[in-house]
């Protein structure tokens, strides 16, 4: 399949340019902010403008995520997909088919984020080091509280179908607000969040899941 | 002036256009493999693999800059204004053909779906029924809003009936994750580019290389941009043009280093001229005949120039020394040269004429070659260059003896000289005794250049973009596609069961793309009737919420599986984008069909996989396993060519010496002298390659004479070493010296093997001189019994003087 989107995704040329030096102070902030999040919770509306859609399709979502690497991702109402991180494993769930598949955490680097989890990625990064060491820093504007932020992944096999990641935060409570994928076929998956629950009482049964009657498999390296 | 015969006339002008005929017909051939056995089934595979898809007029540029961007932006310049030169590129692609007409890959979608088991095809027309249309549809829009994967997405978009979907569950599609134009963090990027035109010979692709390289020059990369250049073209420009420095450069040096010999031994310089006349003139007869009967000259035939040279020469030696004291005609000086130097000759050619016994094509030419020039070189000497040094001759008494002649008068001389021979052999046997005997190298690399622009390239290539090293390459061939396809399956079985067995690691066939003939068919009646239902479909796509342009990949399958519903099977898709893709998967050239595919072995397993899978029309091969089959088979196939050339010559020796001491004194010295050889191999860190073997079938040949020389003088003077040594010394220095300037000058060729056969044959004569010369002489007067050596002794040993040195060549 992977081959396939290869061939078939024509490349749009994308260039960034910032010819002016960036104010990177508002990134360097909101990512030393993240520290103070032990856990965070937050529904989101997730947007996809398709370039071979008439019309966007909006589903809704539920986001849960506690230290240091626990996350449950739930898209749609009920869920159509739900993804669960604990420690190194991915489990990539579809209720209404009945199936699950295990992903290591480590191949997930390897696909440059092919699988879509970056949007899910939280923190994106630890550092501001490490955050320059994954991304490229397209643009950063700064409108009242609203920072808009737009970076490219520096793996090369990610760029090859995303033009840009664009990231809106809150600069005073730190507060993720937006996060969109930009595809080069002019595609794109926005999410924004509301009702940001940071630091509140989190049942861990959140990050289990009972796969009962499932088909389990693992994912192919 | 003297009147010139018109017979002399006529036969000066035949030389001239058989010269000039057989020297435009020069051409090289910079295969390796044509050096090696074409029965090997590495061999076979091998050539089978690169005639049919080792592109000949496509050059491989290689590009790096500091960062993936630079990368990109340089790699799509220079291929642009490649583009541009249209007389000398037909195209420079920089990327893969399908990103800029995506539409181009329905046709190869639209193959392999009619390729299909057809219960995959019948479960693809039951969910494009009008029944289950909008179901389908359905589908597909919930994971186009659910899925994580934006891949999956972008897919689908362009996919709606997710006809790529089958194909993924015939694992057609995993796996692949390499690029041919970019490495993975983008630094390192390709440019495939092709000739205009195909090249009629090795000077036109150098020329069109020299282009390439200048437009690349002015194309205004950034700074820091480095460029490569490897595939055929940059192999052929980069070795055929070091063979061609290499025959020169060799030839013209021996020529030098014997001019240079020649005056310090006779300080005459009209016969030296004319020496090095007769010389050029026996190199370019021999090389025209090249020309004109064998189809190519190989890296290994190239060396023929300087050896040949090295060799001929001793018959213009013996005749100029035979001539300084003579007095009567042409004819009678005729007379007395031709017997010793027919003998010569034809004994030194029955050796190079005998590594035709070898299975290796390359050293076979190399014998052809030099035989063929040895036996030129002696009847030019006695037809032509002995009327010359009659013509010219001096009275013998008006020249006094050269240094070296004065030399080997000198008692003193001699008996340093054994001192010295003797001290080198036993350091050359302490040697072989600590050391061992030289580590063996039968690996590809002795068949390759040492020095080549095009394989460090590829050798980059390798590393950042597919690194192929270790894998084996699947050849499988046959007359049918549907005998491919045979084999095909067959051999995936066998890997197969070769994986269950911990043998290999993974594997991949041309299998999934290789047409079916019967699915085909069976195929193409279904999907017919659903291309009549394209307008359905697209209406279908357009309801459900797609726009229209979502549904053009469906439709380009549609109108593809239309447009082959009469064309008979096996069908293959023909558009540039499907070609580029099996260029290097599939060949159907000229009757034969060939499919490529790779197989990683588990470590330490190659020779066991290889000899499994290897069948009737199936190989698997790679240069490492080359290397192997060929430590396998060579050095016993030397030995049994060396073994029955020692023996043909221990009978023409017996039958010229006629005593017993005699032959085993020159068994015993050739001996020595090959142990004597190794020891110094050993002690230099060379290695035995199959160059080196060769390297001992010549100096069976070659060296031999001088042991011989001294042993016919001895026998013929009573025994008196310093007598045989006084009448030799000269001939054999002058021999020893031209020979092994001529195999010492290939010892710089670029082509390793090449380079080490000469400089072990220029090592094994000035060992096999030095031993002749100082050593054979004092052990033969050892076994003399003392009356006789009392006897020779008494003989007045007379000052040397050309006149009274008898050559006993």
């Amino acid at each position: 399949m992977r081959l396939l989107f290869l061939l078939l995704l024509p490349i749009l040329a994308g260039t960034a340019a910032a010819a002016e030096p960036l104010d990177l102070t508002p990134i360097k902030k909101w990512i030393a902010r993240q520290d103070d999040f032990h856990n965070v919770q937050a529904d989101f509306t997730q947007t996809r403008a398709l370039r071979a859609l008439r019309s966007p399709v909006v589903t809704p979502g539920h986001l849960t995520f506690a230290t240091p690497n626990s996350l449950r991702w739930e898209l749609g109402d009920p869920a159509k997909t739900i993804v669960i991180r604990k420690g190194d494993t991915y489990l990539l769930i579809q209720p209404a088919k009945k199936k699950a598949e295990h992903i290591s955490a480590g191949n997930i680097g390897q696909e440059g984020g092919a699988k879509g989890f970056a949007m899910m990625e939280f923190p994106l990064a630890t550092d501001f080091a490490e955050f320059q060491k994954k991304f490229e820093i397209l643009a950063v504007t700064t409108e009242g509280d609203r920072c808009h932020l737009e970076v490219l992944p520096r793996d090369a096999q990610a760029r090859k179908f995303l033009s840009a990641l664009k990231i809106d935060f809150d600069t005073k409570t730190g507060h993720m607000i937006a996060f969109e994928m930009a595809t080069r076929d002019g595609s794109s998956m926005r999410n924004e969040f509301t009702n940001v629950r940071v630091n509140q009482k989190i049942d861990r049964r959140a990050f289990e899941f009972d796969l009962t009657g499932y088909e389990v498999t693992d994912a192919k390296n | 002036m003297p009147r010139i015969r018109p017979g002399w006339i006529a036969l000066a002008l035949a030389a001239v256009v058989f010269v000039a005929a057989g020297l435009s017909r020069i051409s090289f051939n910079v295969e390796i493999l044509k050096l090696l056995p074409t029965h090997l089934p590495q061999v076979e595979g091998l050539s089978l693999f690169l005639k049919h898809f080792a592109q000949p007029t496509e050059l491989i540029i290689t590009l790096e800059a500091a960062d993936s961007d630079t990368a990109e932006a340089a790699a799509d310049t220079l291929a642009a204004q490649l583009g541009k030169e249209t007389s000398l590129v037909k195209r420079a692609v920089a990327r893969p053909p399908w990103e800029k007409r995506p539409a181009d890959l329905s046709e190869l979608l639209a193959f392999l779906l009619i390729n299909q088991p057809p219960e995959k095809v019948k479960e693809l027309a039951a969910r494009l029924s009008p029944e289950k249309t909008a179901a389908t549809l359905q589908d597909t829009l919930e994971k186009l809003t659910n899925s994580v994967s934006p891949q999956e997405v972008a897919l689908l978009s362009y996919d709606p009936f997710d006809l790529a979907g089958t194909l993924a569950t015939s694992g057609l599609m995993s796996g692949a994750q390499q690029s041919e134009f970019s490495s993975a963090d983008g630094t390192f990027r390709v440019i495939y580019v092709e000739a205009a035109q195909p090249f009629p010979n090795y000077k036109s692709n150098i020329a069109w290389l020299k282009e390439i390289r200048r437009v690349a020059a002015s194309a205004g990369l950034p700074a820091g941009v480095k460029l490569g250049y490897t595939g055929e073209p940059a192999f052929v420009a980069d070795i055929s043009g070091s063979m061609e420095w290499d025959m020169k450069s060799s030839g013209l040096v021996t020529l030098l280093v014997i001019a240079l010999i020649f005056w310090l031994c006779y300080r005459r310089l009209r016969p030296l001229r004319d020496l090095q006349a007769m010389l050029v003139l026996i190199f370019l007869v021999t090389l025209s005949a090249a020309g004109l009967f064998l189809s190519q000259l190989t890296v290994i035939g190239v060396g023929c120039a300087a050896i040949m040279i090295g060799l001929s020469v001793d018959y213009g030696y013996f005749v100029y020394q035979r001539s300084l004291g003579h007095q009567g005609t042409v004819r009678e000086l005729q007379k007395q040269c031709v017997q010793n130097i027919a003998w010569t000759a034809g004994s030194t050619a029955a050796v190079f004429f005998a590594l035709n016994l070898s299975s290796l094509p390359g050293l076979s030419q190399l014998g052809s070659l030099v035989g063929i020039g040895v036996l030129v070189g002696a009847v030019v000497m006695l037809t032509l260059f002995a009327p010359l040094t009659v013509r010219f001759h001096h009275p013998e008494s008006l020249r006094p003896p050269s240094f070296i002649e004065r030399c080997f008068a000198s008692p003193r001389f001699l008996r340093n000289g054994a001192w010295a021979t003797a001290a080198l052999v036993a350091v050359l046997l302490g040697a072989l005794v600590v050391k061992g005997p030289p580590a063996d190298d039968f690996s590809p690399r002795t068949l390759r250049p040492r020095v080549s622009e095009a394989y460090s390239a590829l050798n980059q290539l390798q590393a950042r973009l597919i690194d192929d090293r270790d894998l084996l390459s699947l050849v499988v061939a046959g007359k049918s596609e549907d005998e491919v396809l045979a084999r095909l399956r067959a051999t995936e079985a066998r890997l197969a069961a070769a994986k269950e067995r911990g043998e290999v690691r993974s594997y991949r066939t041309a299998l999934p793309l290789w047409p079916v003939a019967q699915n085909q068919d069976t195929n193409l009646a279904a999907l017919r009737l659903l291309a009549a239902e394209l307008p359905r479909l697209k209406q279908a796509v357009l309801d459900a919420g797609f726009k229209e342009e979502a549904f053009a990949l469906t439709e380009g399958i549609l109108k593809q599986w239309a447009a082959w519903a009469d064309t008979p099977v096996p069908i293959w898709p023909t558009n540039e984008t499907s070609r580029w893709i099996f260029r290097r998967v599939a060949s159907r050239d000229g009757g034969k069909l060939l499919a490529v595919g790779m197989v990683q072995p588990v470590a330490g397993h190659e020779d066991t996989v290889a000899a499994t899978i290897h069948g009737d029309g199936v190989w698997l091969v790679s240069w490492n396993e080359l290397g192997h089959e060929l430590r396998r088979v060579i050095p016993a196939e030397f030995h049994r060519v060396i073994i029955a050339l020692a023996v043909a010559f221990l009978l023409i020796v017996s039958l010229a010496f006629r005593n017993v001491k005699a032959v085993v004194l020159f068994v015993s010295t050739t001996a020595l002298v090959l142990l004597c050889l190794i020891g110094a191999m050993s002690l230099l860190g060379m290695t035995w390659s199959f160059f080196n073997l060769a390297a001992l079938l010549l100096l069976l040949g070659t060296g031999t004479d001088y042991s011989i020389l001294l042993l016919l003088a001895l026998l013929r003077n009573g025994g008196s070493a310093p007598a045989a040594q006084r009448e030799l010394g000269l001939v054999i220095c002058l021999c020893v010296s031209s020979a092994s300037a001529g195999f010492g000058t290939i010892s710089w060729a670029n082509h390793a093997g090449l380079a080490q056969l000469g400089a072990t044959c220029a090592l094994g004569l000035v060992i096999d001189g030095l031993i002749s010369l100082f050593l054979l002489p004092r052990v033969w007067e050892l076994f003399q019994p003392r009356r006789q050596r009392s006897e020779v002794g008494d003989q007045k040993s007379e000052p040397a003087s050309t006149g009274n040195l008898a050559s006993g060549l």
